[in-house]
């Protein structure tokens, strides 16, 4: 008797979560909570103040969008290298987590129009002899896991026939530490993060050179070596077209009321 | 009590005899025993068949997967024989009638089983070169240094304390004797106690060499390429999870497998009987 009871009552909070779960996947607006999967700590598009505070352009973009959408919005820390499957999985709605646009990753999500353009850039120790590309030729170059700064480093191996070595870091802060403690010759990342980093340390300066932006003859390209040119989107997933609409209008609308040039210029200066 | 239980059919207790008895009992663990490894077998044989991509597979083992097993294969035999080494000392420490002696192999044990591996691989990879300045830290593959030392400091306190219980086990009337026909402490120590506080402490050993091959997982995160980090590169690029996840299940079960026999061999090897040399 009791046995049953339990089950008829189980059976019914399931159907319930399931009912529930159809409603949050329909995207109706309102007060729905929308919760983010991001990579923190990723400066300056994603981490924490001393004070335990969570900022960044990924943080301020999310406000002025899903501000814009009246929808609620939550960020949810994990790891970069697991975060498409776990998009995937439900585990968070969307994705902002200075989110490189490639085919691969297109294959198993669905981007929002381009929110922001990074080059992969190199930095090295101010003391370093490295001087252009081909110098790098036989080094270590540190990187984070699973980011295209990694793949960019793969290519310029393929490039020098296998003659450079990868150390992959959980985190970009690990190659920074490690550039610094002479565990690797070059950090490659993007030009934005290396920037802050730059900016922030007196002893570390960027590789210069011609690049990839020159090349694809981008405006307002850096003034440093670009080994790869990439485009920034939202993650979603594949069925979530509603969302990624109503996402990318909202994009525009800030790009158009000047919110976007705003949140740019408080972190990139230049 | 016994009796009426085998014979069973007593008064109140009738239920219970008919149903718990013996034989249902060994039926009832052979019926679990056998639909979890149904179960089991049942998974294992989903993932083989609708989760792992063998092209992919065999693909990956090599150079990936090879080198990344033989790196943390190497990292371990160095590790282990470094932390049984300092772990006998670190027990001989916690033993010692000297009193600072003990306090501070005391101290030892207290922080490096107190603090996390992870958190001393941290101190040892990002702390140390700090007192350089910047690009001037002179080791340039600082990652299995700090691997081996590490590793063998944190299992050092934990053989150490495995080798504190295996002496004190050992009858304090041992030591007596062996003083007692002339040996000093070394001596004694050496030629009697040690050798019967080995035996008792190759369990614990054995047990926590194992926990230092799996504690190599932990060197991903100081860049090392490991297993993990094997199994990340690939799943990120292939999005792909259980191709590589098996090749890391079995790469580590080849590791502490053979690792675990060679202790039971110790162990029989050191046993009481003394009938197997």
């Amino acid at each position: 008797m009791e046995r049953r009871t339990f089950l008829k009552g189980s059976a019914g909070a399931a159907a319930a979560f399931t009912l529930a779960g159809c409603l949050g996947g329909g995207g109706g607006s309102g007060s729905e909570t929308i919760t983010i999967g991001s990579d923190i700590p990723y400066r300056p598009f994603e981490y924490e103040t001393t004070e335990g505070e969570l900022v960044g352009f990924d943080v301020d973009i999310a406000e002025a969008v899903f501000g814009e959408l009246g929808y609620e919005h939550e960020f949810q820390k994990t790891s970069f290298d697991s975060i498409i499957p776990s998009l995937n999985n439900g585990n968070f709605r969307v994705i902002m987590s200075a989110m490189t646009i490639t085919e691969d990753r297109a294959e198993q999500i669905d981007f929002s129009d381009p929110y922001f353009t990074a080059y992969q850039t190199v930095i090295v120790l101010n003391s370093s002899d490295i001087s252009s590309k081909e110098d790098l030729q036989g080094v270590t170059v540190g990187v984070q896991k699973g980011t295209t700064g990694e793949s960019a480093a793969t290519s310029l191996k393929e490039e020098f026939g296998g003659d450079l070595t990868i150390q992959s870091y959980d985190q970009v802060t690990g190659a920074f530490d490690a550039l610094r403690n002479n565990q690797v010759s070059a950090v490659v990342n993007d030009n934005t993060v290396n920037a802050a980093f730059v900016d922030q340390s007196d002893n570390v300066r960027f590789l210069e050179g011609p690049g990839a932006a020159e090349e694809q003859g981008k405006e307002n390209a850096p003034p440093y070596l670009t080994l790869t040119v990439e485009e920034y989107g939202i993650g979603f997933r594949q069925d979530d077209d509603e969302l990624r609409e109503e996402v990318n209008g909202a994009l525009q609308t800030i790009r158009d009321n000047g919110t976007y040039d705003e949140i740019y210029s408080e972190y990139f200066s230049g | 009590m016994a009796d009426s239980y085998s014979e069973g059919r007593t008064g109140d207790g009738e239920y219970q005899e008919q149903f718990l008895n013996d034989k249902t009992l060994r039926r009832l663990g052979a019926a679990i025993a056998g639909l979890f490894t149904l179960g089991v077998g049942g998974f294992i044989a989903a993932i083989i068949f609708t989760q792992v991509d063998f092209e992919l597979l065999v693909e990956i083992i090599h150079p990936q997967f090879v080198n990344a097993f033989f790196r943390v294969l190497g990292i371990v035999l160095v590790g282990s024989l470094l932390s049984v080494t300092a772990g006998v000392f670190v027990g001989l420490g916690r033993v010692s009638n000297t009193k600072f002696t003990n306090a501070v192999a005391t101290a030892y044990v207290e922080f490096f089983r107190g603090t996390p591996l992870l958190f001393q691989l941290l101190v040892i990879y990002v702390g140390i070169p700090a007192f350089w300045p910047p690009g001037q830290f002179p080791i340039s593959n600082w990652a299995i240094p700090t691997a081996i030392i590490g590793l063998t400091l944190n299992h050092a306190a934990y053989v150490g304390e495995a080798v504190r219980g295996g002496i004190d086990a050992v009858p304090e009337g041992q030591m007596e004797a062996a003083r007692s026909l002339g040996m000093s402490y070394v001596q004694g120590m050496r030629e009697v106690v040690l050798p019967q506080a080995w035996r008792n402490a190759l369990a614990a050993i054995g047990n926590d060499q194992v926990i230092l091959v799996k504690d190599t997982s932990l060197l991903t995160v100081i860049a090392i390429p490991e297993l993990i980090s094997a199994f990340r590169n690939v799943n990120s690029t292939t999005f792909d999870p259980w191709t590589p996840i098996i090749l890391v299940a079995i790469a580590y079960l080849m590791i502490t497998i053979p690792l675990g026999k060679i202790v039971s061999y110790l162990e029989a090897r050191s046993d009481w009987g003394g009938d197997r040399r």
